[in-house]
């Protein structure tokens, strides 16, 4: 046989292959937070107490056993005290991360338990559409903790279940075919009414070369029938094809890439109701290697019906109450969750994906509202990154110009421009200091638009995101840093009510005049690489709901080790 | 293989047209629910007269410009009766509602003239017509009793000597369907039975109520009133079922069957149960039997430490299938 197949795992990401590695590991991380906060409304509260103190000391302490050299297992264990408990009241113990993994017979890699997984954007994808602009200083701090909490990797979905991998090489006409799987559970039964839904899938990337690729993935929420005495099995089944297809020479690079593909969901005994639908998204690209710009140019089309669970669900689920001075006034009214609490609250994320179509504030992101993925949206996006060779300036824009594919209530469509730029100024390189000094601006501005005869249908909606920061290394390792944030957004637009079954019901009216504002600055000293200590004062001010604005001002000390 | 890939790609793209898309859109329409409100044709009824007693019906037109919550009111201009119907749509038509002479609010419609109003919720709006009944409903089932051609040969009854007793078919137009109706009044301080009547099945020819073998499909229904200043009263029904067909009832081993109703409301209302749920004795053996029954007792009952007891009754009627629609 002339032609010889290589069966070969992938190492990249399973560090104990071929590495000598210590037979029981400790790993985890440590990290104690106090604060202060002193909270105040103008409309008046003589129920609350306006101050509140508080914190926590946690640890998690992982031990990683490596019983061969193709197995490890890892049990991670959280110790969580808060400040004022004492003899068991106050502390909790938790089991934060459990799984086995290994090769078994030198080609497939397995992973049980805990998996971070993630796939292609429009199939099994963890978007970002909450925190529009890269954070940096202060809000880097927080951003690392609700990462960490909420176990977000690289746009990873923690899940429960078990994946596999391997790959097969081939001498000519194509590199490699590398296929990936898994499935976990997104709940159990209840033996009466629901069954176990589970959600698998997988891929086929084909690489012909460096410069062409080519993959098919598919994705399935389902229920198992048996499961539960109703027979009536939910299913959301999602197939794309991805393509990677590159040109170019030692000057510039240029190609296409995209993803497209066919949802359905549907209810066994409720057809009326099932959606089927396709998307569409290719892209071309063009970089200089020499001068690292790149443009790119994107086009769109994600059907009105196109349902993916495993790439729409949100990270931030608007239903839910805030933590942290949830009521106030003397109403009581809820304080509706804010961009302090997206940036301080880890509670609030979710950690498995929703399959369900989840809700969106419309004046943080009412574009995407569920990344590349949102349903509903054509149009045409076009970008450009940029760095120079010693990294003085590092910058990136994206200009998103997009429209409903089918109206909601009416034929008129809402149309939606979105800009979102991010640039770093690293004045340490520029002026060739040791010390430190980057300065970041980061702006995301989006409106949307309906313009019909009807005044009932009109939409007019803006939203604007700044954020701005600095890092500035006074002495060895100890950073000053300073954040200003503001989140306005005006206007009107009218929202969709879904019943149970995903179906428009009604329309809510989502009228909007308000700011947020947080000025923040601190100190952070690196004891080293993993381990840091940072104090933080800051000041917010909120106005979203009418007649009711509050501020207040928090100071925090955190305390960070990893190992 | 680039090129084959390029070329697919790019025609995968262009293949993403939506035309159709632009013609149709999700959920409610916006007109539907915040458009202003317009009527485009008014009400108007399907014909000026109708008579239910031959099975004929009317339904009412109306066109919106809107979805909007509706209601029509029709009201007996006669006998007051009332025939409500709520209903969301923008288009009024036979599918929505069609009247085929029930009631909604007691006493039922008679030959009479009716007026229809038409209202919308948020709206000050009222549109009108008016429809003439030449005759009224008529309801398929046995009429047990009521009372319209005075007291039937073969009932009995059993009267206490209390006080203030007035148990006597009284006609006056009070009365819900038809012009009479049995009064009962008294008051009977030593006993709960104020008083009772036999509706023996002799009375209408034969030693057993005609009636349907299949207890699963036969209803029971009579028209009860409640006096709202005297809430003290009961009725209990008893049936009382031949088993072995003798011609007589032996409590001690034949089946009687007890429906007794609280009378906690005031005004007439309408009391409907399958014969299989009217719970029994069990004395001849717990199985509903309909067509065996040769006695239906009605008796009025009231604690007699509370008072004066009032109550009346009318239209008690077996239907088959479904509870009367009056």
């Amino acid at each position: 046989m002339r032609c010889i197949l290589l069966i070969v795992i992938i190492t990249l990401s399973f560090p104990s292959i071929g590495q000598q590695q210590k037979k029981v590991q400790f790993i985890g991380g440590a990290r104690s937070l106090i604060s202060v906060s002193d909270f105040s409304t103008d409309a008046g509260d003589s129920i609350n107490p306006p101050k509140s103190s508080g914190g926590y000391a946690l640890i998690d302490l992982g031990v990683k056993i490596r019983t061969n050299k193709h197995t490890e297992i890892l049990g991670m264990f959280r110790i969580r005290n808060e400040y004022g408990g004492f003899w068991g009241s106050g502390v909790a113990f938790d089991v934060r991360q459990l799984y086995v993994r290994g090769v078994a017979g030198n080609v497939v890699r397995y992973h049980i338990g805990n998996i971070d997984y993630k796939l292609t954007p429009y199939t099994f994808y963890n978007h970002n559409t909450d925190i529009l602009t890269s954070s940096h200083g202060s809000m880097a701090i927080k951003e690392s903790v609700f990462n960490y909490e909420s176990f977000y990797k690289e746009n990873t979905w923690r899940q429960q279940g078990a994946s596999a991998n391997f790959a097969i090489q081939f001498p000519k006409l194509i590199d490699e075919i590398e296929f990936n799987g898994f499935i976990a559970r997104l709940n159990p039964s209840n033996f009466s009414t629901i069954m176990d839904r589970l959600y698998g899938g997988g891929n086929m990337v084909i690489t012909q070369s460096k410069n062409a690729m080519i993959g098919l993935n598919h994705v399935s929420v389902f229920d198992v029938a048996g499961t539960a005495i109703d027979s009536n099995v939910y299913s959301n089944n999602v197939s794309t094809l991805t393509y990677d297809i590159t040109f170019g020479n030692n000057k510039y690079k240029y190609g296409i890439d995209g993803e497209s593909g066919i949802s359905s969901s549907e209810l066994a005994l409720n057809q009326e109701n099932k959606l089927d639908d396709y998307f569409i998204h290719a892209r071309g690209y063009f970089n200089f290697k020499k001068t690292n710009l790149g443009f790119d140019l994107g086009y769109m089309n994600n059907g009105a019906d196109f349902r993916s669970f495993g790439a729409q669900s949100k990270r931030i689920d608007y239903n839910q109450q805030n933590n942290f001075f949830n009521r106030y006034t003397n109403d009581q009214i809820l304080r509706p969750v804010s961009m302090y609490d997206i940036y301080n609250d880890p509670t609030l994320y979710s950690v498995g994906i929703t399959d369900k179509v989840m809700q969106y504030n419309p004046a943080v992101n009412n574009v995407l509202p569920y990344g590349l993925s949102t349903f509903n949206r054509t149009g045409f996006y076009f970008g450009m990154n940029y760095t120079d060779s010693s990294k003085v300036i590092e910058g990136s824009a994206k200009f998103y110009s997009l429209q409903e594919v089918r109206g909601q209530g009416t034929t008129a469509l809402k149309s939606f421009n979105y800009l979102k730029s991010d640039i770093v100024l690293n004045v340490s390189n520029l002026l060739k200091w040791k010390k430190k000094l980057k300065l970041h601006a980061g702006l995301a501005y989006q409106t949307t638009n309906r313009s019909t005869e009807f005044v009932f249908e009109e939409v007019n909606l803006t939203s604007l995101t700044l954020n701005t920061s600095f890092e500035w290394e006074v002495i060895d390792q100890l950073y000053l840093l300073g954040n200003f944030f503001i989140l306005q957004s005006s206007g009107t637009d009218q929202l969709p009510i879904r019943n149970s079954n995903d179906v428009i019901i009604n329309y809510s009216s989502f009228n909007v005049d308000g700011m947020e504002s947080n000025l923040a600055g601190g100190l952070k000293f690196n004891f080293s690489e993993k381990v840091y200590l940072a104090l933080m004062y800051e000041s917010s001010k909120n106005n979203f709901v009418l007649d009711n604005p509050y501020q207040f001002n928090q100071m925090a000390i955190y305390y960070i080790i990893k190992f | 293989m680039k090129k084959f890939l390029t070329i697919t790609c790019i025609g995968l793209t262009l293949l993403s047209c939506r035309k159709d898309e632009l013609q149709n859109s999700d959920g409610p329409s916006l007109q539907d629910i915040y458009g202003p409100f317009t009527i485009i044709n008014t009400l108007a009824a399907s014909q000026n007269t109708v008579d239910f007693s031959a099975g004929q019906s009317v339904y009412f037109t109306c066109e919106l410009s809107k979805t909007i919550n509706w209601e029509m009111r029709i009201i007996g201009q006669t006998s007051g009766a009332e025939k409500i119907v709520n209903g969301t749509s923008k288009i009024i038509d036979a599918s929505e509602f069609t009247w085929e002479g029930s009631t909604t609010n007691l006493p039922v419609f008679r030959a009479e003239t009716c007026d229809v109003f038409l209202t919308f919720e948020g709206e000050t709006d009222t549109l009108t017509t008016s429809v003439t009944i030449d005759q009224p409903k008529t309801n398929e089932g046995f009429v047990l009793a009521n009372f319209e051609t005075g007291w039937l040969l073969g009932w009995t009854s059993f009267i206490q000597s209390g006080a203030s007793m007035d148990f006597n078919i009284k006609t006056d137009p009070s009365s819900p369907v038809g012009d009479s109706y049995y009064n009962m009044q008294g008051e009977v301080d030593w006993d709960w039975l104020v008083g009772l009547v036999n509706f023996n099945a002799t009375a209408y020819g034969s030693p057993t109520l005609p009636l349907t073998s299949n207890p699963d499909n036969l209803y029971f229904n009579a028209l009860i009133y409640g006096d709202s200043t005297y809430i003290n009263s009961r009725i209990l029904f008893q049936f009382e079922e031949d088993e072995d067909g003798d011609g007589s009832f032996n409590i001690s081993n034949e089946d009687q069957f007890g429906y007794e109703i609280i009378i906690e409301w005031a005004g007439w209302k309408l009391v409907s149960i399958k014969y299989s749920d009217i719970i029994g004795n069990g004395n001849g053996g717990g199985i509903h039997n309909p067509d065996k029954i040769n006695k239906v007792n009605m008796l009025h009952l009231a604690d007699p430490l509370s008072g004066i007891a009032k109550s009346k009754l009318d239209y008690i009627i077996f239907t088959e299938n479904e509870p009367v629609n009056l």
